[in-house]
């Protein structure tokens, strides 16, 4: 159940840490009953198109809305070697328009957006020669690269794309990417429903890729705002250090010299490979007729040629042999992250690891928020994510804990030894179990008023795990946990030799002697090099 | 308490035409990185390398459909489920729709309260008593006891009180429903307003006090709002330090009395239950709880004085001005307000057009931001560069002339009627939504079908009809103008707008005592009002025969207060008329003694003594302005006067600065509290209140043997009289020696 991880993950990372300090509170056991789906049942409507393209509508007609969402298994985890971040730059250029949307001639403009990557290839052929080079020949391309490239802006009309949505009364146009997917989604007056499908279908067969230098440079700066914070580069650290080959230990926004290589053509082959009719999940919830939808799915969605589905993700992560730990010197409050690796979302036991995620880490009665904030008052926060970064690959089980000022990480550490040896040791009570169940079912539940967010998490569904129940049947598997599977999880993966440990300190602060070598706290050149 | 954000339904403008701020974010964000110039490079194919880049050629555009083409259906009317209405034995109103989607179960109690019944003295009270309602706890929990309960459930409960509503929300799994149901009703019956949070929820409002003027771009609005509404009533008023410093637990008590009872309540819940069960359970939940009061009153009316003119915050850091143009607006229910927000969205159409071609770097939004219960505001605010603020506002007043004269082209007019109407819709886009704004309905007099009306008669405006709403509603001649800018940088000055400009004083009041100005009829009132406790305190003349008294007697310091809490005080008042005063005061730590011939004085403590001067000097003679005796015969006393506050309230000052307020028991018309200013070591004065009760007859006078003190809105102290001993013929004397 990667969602329910996911969702936590957003929830808390979207509260900023609220401050929720509380000791636990013993509470009868809940029955809790099955989801009643029949409901919903009578009111979803699911067909493909003969291209593959999958479409799913969900009614619900109290006010005229319709909710949008377009999902591609796309994401940074099919970036091509030495082209990280290539995914992300796809998603960002969707915005910039299509070959009628966006231009004043798109005639022109395609001769000027060409002219460009005819100056970019001379200027890489110069530059390929290594130190036989001309320096001074590649400086001059590279600013005729420059003159290129806002001569190719003068036939930009900037954000009309956006605007064309905003006039029509759209409200959370957006988009993302994440390990696994591109994602779009947007609301509209539900009278509209076919300007989405017009748009959309421009978007997906007549993309244009403006103005691609100018996000390539965005996404840079957009690596270099993320790790400028310790949380972002300890986690940064964190993946890149618990996973040797698995794509995972790279950023999203991919490494900045490969994303400043990348190139229109490159833009464009992965648009081309990877975003296909087959490849393609649409949920649309509200105030929507499916027969209306059906037919303008195959008007606009029709005429998408079929093409072959991208290759599957191949990469494996090998096994570890030993605990790792990363430290980060870098400005601010520290932040300690403790991770264990786990097997992906399609494991039998994904429901206990998300069982286990509410049981430490939810609200304030959370076991760990429990000791480390609470009791010994050695961290001001804490954080526990079940699927880190992402489920679909081997993961990682993390713990963030945020060191209270005046107290160290192996304090933290320590706090955290303790809660995973109660876990291995001593079978959780019924009243535990219970709160954490209800506070899962509430915390997804509680998502599904919203339209925008229903046709997410069903999008989702559909997309990995290949049908929309599965949002559902999920919390079937939550509420079927016991006690007994949570110890033997726990046992199983929560050791020295899945773990990986990052945390900060100040600069400069990384040498001096610190108290009691623990073993995963040994420094780095001692245990794993090799 | 600047409304705005609460009660509004359609504010449309601003949220309506800001583009999709996150699309952008996540997807568009452009930044800086090429410059200028132009290429001769021929075109040629796309990079090398990838058969599908090389594949591409230029489509001819125009074959592409273009969104200018689709033509949509009208849109759905907004459905308002029909809920089972019900009121419960005790007068609560029920409102139940099943909703069987999702196992879920959420509600919301809607309270006839808010701060327009704040007391003037006390602004800041409904939204405290919010905020505490259910961080404060109740009898049986503490806050935070029900935050785990909550959290242990995974449901919320939140409480609030704004303008006009209060409201307890709550949402939880069905499977749960009965335990929040439970909570909610001993948060709305059983709130204890515990001190700590009070004191908590009184530093964040103190911080949103000294916050007021620190973001630049909301001062023009927050003047421009306070202008338009004006002192008069309470939609123009706004909490200060020292309405927020008084703000004691017997006050939420109070509130929370006069507005949360039964009767005064309306329940609506939506979700996956049966309503005749749930009719039963909540029967049986709140069959004991039966408080009745007086059915709380309309609402104050918003007077219509129009305060046109052109006024200035001038602040030298700015870089930019920002705006605020308008006049009073009008109601939800209005019959124009659907060609208003029609009207008002074209209006900013129009403008933005106009700055665009004047390149004055402006921002604008223009709302008609009518209310449910009382007229909003008519406003257009902006923000543009300081050279072009004239000419701006200028052209704002020229434009909204414009629409006031002539009609608005036909496809302007089409694309502001569809906007407003799509925007109607995102204000019912959850079942949350949906079952709030059905109760609202209700709450306000509303008709059920409100939102599919509107729809309607949005749906129905014509362009004539807009221009003749304009002409009629819309008065610039009227006009309230607020700059917030540099006028050294302004290009043209303001007074070309019309008439001289107004400066508005940015300062934040400390907390000090506000004299109140008296009239004739006032000072009547007063001194009619102290006539009577004298009456009730055994006569005046009996009043005027004590020439000294004695009093003995213990305080009792609350735990809570920093350094001396919990400790026992023993204090002895001696007082010879009419200005000799001693205190003496047995600390844990030792004794201290003050005294003061009304002019001059000493203290000594266990360290030495000195002249009484500083923070003591003026504990001690507001300790000798407050004798009981003096202030009940304040109206004898030269340099007294003596002012009217209404019914059973006088505010007496004297010529030396003193002020303090005396609030009387109605009944027995006994002085019951009296409240003041006290000056603090190393701070700003602390606002005190002493609360008088357990009156008893001495000598033919009734006096308090308990006195309770609240400073700064907390428990101080309470004080035990031992003893009274009046006309004990005291020597000046023997009064005035130093303890050695």
């Amino acid at each position: 159940m990667r969602f329910a991880g996911n969702l936590l993950w957003i929830l808390a990372a979207g509260l900023g840490f609220a401050a929720q300090d509380l000791p636990a509170q013993q509470l009868p056991a809940q029955n809790l009953p099955a989801p009643d789906l029949k409901d919903l049942e009578k009111r979803v409507t699911e067909f493909s198109l003969p291209n593959g393209a999958h479409f799913i509508v969900l009614e619900r007609h109290d006010a005229p809305l319709i909710s949008f969402h377009m999902r591609l298994n796309a994401g940074s985890l099919y970036d091509p070697a030495g082209q990280t971040g290539l995914a992300h730059l796809v998603e960002r250029l969707a915005f910039k328009g299509t070959e009628s949307i966006g231009t004043r001639n798109w005639a022109e403009e395609k001769k000027a957006l060409d002219a460009i990557e005819e100056v970019y290839d001379r200027m890489e052929a110069e530059a390929n020669k290594g130190l036989k080079a001309d320096q001074s020949r590649v400086d001059m391309l590279r600013t005729q690269a420059r003159l290129a490239i806002e001569n190719a802006r003068r036939s930009v009309v900037a954000n009309e794309y956006q605007r064309i949505f905003s006039e029509n009364g759209a409200a959370a146009l957006e988009a993302r990417t994440t390990n696994a997917a591109a994602e779009f989604s947007v609301t509209l007056p539900s009278n509209r429903g076919e300007l989405w499908f017009l748009m959309e279908s421009q978007r997906l067969q007549h993309p244009a890729f403006r103005e691609v230098y100018a996000e390539r440079d965005a996404s840079v700066a957009e690596y270099r705002q993320h790790t400028e914070s310790a949380q972002g580069r300890v986690l940064g650290e964190l993946v890149a250090t618990a996973f040797t080959a698995f794509p995972y230990r790279n950023p999203l926004t991919g490494w900045p010299n490969d994303v400043s290589n990348l190139r229109r053509g490159d833009v464009k082959a992965f648009f081309e490979r990877y975003y296909v009719p087959g490849n393609i999940t649409v949920v649309i919830c509200g105030d929507a007729d499916p027969a209306e939808i059906k037919r303008l799915a195959e008007r606009y969605f029709g005429p998408m040629a079929a093409k072959s589905m991208p290759p599957l993700f191949h990469a494996d992560e090998p096994p570890q042999a030993g605990p790792r730990t990363t430290v980060v010197e870098i400005p601010g409050d520290p932040i300690l992250a403790v991770s264990y690796k786990r097997p992906s979302q399609y494991d039998r036991d994904d429901a206990v690891f998300d069982l286990i995620q509410l049981v430490v880490g939810q609200g304030r009665s959370g076991l760990l928020r429990s000791l480390a904030v609470e009791e010994k008052h050695v961290a001001v926060n804490t954080q526990v994510v079940a699927t880190f970064p992402d489920g679909r690959g081997p993961s990682l089980f993390t713990f963030l804990l945020f060191p209270a000022p005046g107290h160290t990480v192996e304090e933290n550490q320590q706090a955290l030894e303790d809660v995973l040896q109660r876990l291995k040791t001593t079978p959780l009570d019924e009243q535990t179990l219970a709160r954490a169940k209800a506070q899962g079912r509430a915390t997804v539940l509680r998502r599904l008023g919203s339209n925008g967010q229903m046709a997410e998490l069903l999008a989702l569904c559909h997309a990995e795990y290949g049908g929309w129940r599965k949002l559902f049947t999920n919390l079937e598997a939550l509420k079927a946990v016991t006690a007994e599977q949570v110890t033997r999880v726990a046992n199983r993966y929560f050791v020295a030799t899945g773990r990986t440990t990052a945390y900060s300190v100040l600069p400069g602060q990384s040498d001096p002697p610190r108290p009691a070598a623990k073993p995963q706290t040994a420094p780095r050149k001692g245990g794993q090099a090799q | 308490m600047k409304r705005l954000l609460c009660a509004i339904l359609l504010t449309a403008s601003a949220s309506a035409q800001t583009p999709p701020a996150k699309g952008a974010a996540a997807g568009a964000g452009t930044t800086a990185g090429t410059t200028a110039g132009q290429t001769a490079a021929p075109a040629k194919a796309d990079a090398a390398g990838t058969a599908a880049a090389a594949s591409k050629t230029a489509r001819p555009a125009a074959s592409a459909p273009s969104p200018k083409d689709l033509k949509y259906p009208a849109l759905h009317a907004i459905r308002i489920p029909k809920p089972e209405s019900f009121t419960l034995p005790n007068g609560i109103k029920v409102r139940l729709v099943e909703d069987h989607e999702l196992p879920e179960v959420q509600g919301t109690a809607l309270i006839r309260t808010g701060s327009a019944f704040d007391p003037p003295e006390r602004i800041g009270l409904a939204q405290m008593t919010g905020l505490l309602l259910r961080n404060g706890g109740t009898a049986l929990k503490t806050g935070e006891q029900i935050d785990t309960l909550l959290e242990q459930i995974g449901a919320s409960l939140d409480a609030s009180i704004g303008e006009t509503t209060g409201a307890v929300r709550f949402q939880t799994l069905k499977e749960n429903s009965e335990t929040v149901l439970l909570l909610l009703k001993e948060v709305l019956a059983q709130p204890a307003f515990r001190q700590d949070k009070l004191d908590a929820a009184r530093a964040q409002l103190r911080g949103a006090i000294s916050r007021r003027y620190a973001n630049p771009a909301t001062i023009a609005h927050h003047e421009f709002t306070n202008l338009v509404f004006g002192k008069e009533t309470p939609y123009g008023w706004e909490q200060q330090y020292s309405t927020v410093d008084r703000i004691s637990r017997n006050d939420l008590r109070a509130f929370h009395e006069r507005y949360f009872f039964p009767a005064n309540l309306t329940l609506g819940i939506t979700g996956d239950f049966d309503s005749a069960q749930l009719k039963k359970f909540l029967e049986s939940l709140f069959a004991d709880w039966t408080p009745r009061q007086p059915a709380v009153p309309e609402f104050p009316k918003v007077r219509n004085i129009a305060a046109p003119g052109v006024y200035l915050a001038d602040r030298k850091e700015l870089t930019q001005s920002y705006f605020s143009v308008g006049h009073l607006g009008g109601q939800l229910d209005g019959k124009e307000y659907a060609a208003l927000e029609v009207l008002c969205n074209a209006l900013r159409t129009r403008l933005l057009d106009r700055f665009r071609k004047m390149s004055n770097g402006s921002e604008i939004n223009t709302y008609w931001a009518a209310d449910y219960a009382h007229p909003g505001v008519f406003e257009i605010a902006g923000a543009v560069k300081s050279v072009s603020s004239y000419e701006t506002i200028k052209a704002v007043q020229q434009e909204v002339e414009a629409v006031r004269s002539a009609e608005l082209p036909e496809e302007d007019f089409v694309i502001a009627r569809d906007r407003v109407l799509q925007k109607l819709g995102f204000l019912f886009d959850t079942r949350t939504e949906i079952l709030d704004h059905m109760l609202q309905f209700e709450y306000y007099g509303f008709p059920v079908d409100y939102a599919p009306q509107l729809q309607k008669a949005i749906q129905s405006l014509t362009r004539a009809e807009l221009m003749r709403v304009a002409k009629q509603a819309i008065n610039p001649a009227n006009f309230t103008i607020v700059v917030a800018g540099n006028s050294a940088m302004f290009g043209d000055p303001l007074e070309r707008l019309g008439g001289p400009v107004a400066k508005l004083d940015l300062t934040i009041p400390e907390p000090k005592p506000e004299v109140v100005t008296s009239t004739d009829v006032s000072l009547a009132e007063g001194k009619q009002t102290l006539a009577k406790a004298q009456t009730a305190a055994g006569g005046a003349d009996k009043l005027a025969a004590i020439k000294d008294y004695t009093m003995l007697a213990e305080y009792q310091i609350d735990p809570a207060v920093p350094n001396m809490g919990g400790s026992k005080i023993v204090q002895t008042d001696r007082w010879i008329s009419p200005t000799l005063f001693r205190q003496d005061a047995i600390f844990p730590s030792g004794r201290v003694s003050a005294y003061t011939d009304g002019r001059i004085g000493w203290i000594s403590t266990p360290q030495g003594w000195g002249a009484l001067a500083g923070t003591q000097r003026n504990q001690v003679f507001g300790d000798l302005f407050r004798v009981y005796f003096r202030l009940l015969l304040s109206d004898r006393l030269e340099g007294r006067t003596v002012n009217g506050l209404g019914p059973d309230n006088v505010q007496i000052t004297d010529a030396a600065g003193q002020v303090a307020t005396v609030g009387f028991d109605a009944a027995t018309g006994l002085p019951r509290r009296v409240t003041y200013d006290t000056a603090q070591a190393g701070g700003p004065p602390i606002f005190c209140e002493d609360v008088y009760e357990d009156f008893r007859d001495v000598g033919g006078i009734q006096l308090p043997f308990k006195i309770t003190i609240h400073q700064g809105g907390r428990n101080f102290s309470e004080v035990t009289v031992k003893e009274y001993k009046l006309n004990g013929g005291i020597k000046p004397l023997e009064l005035g020696r130093r303890p050695q």
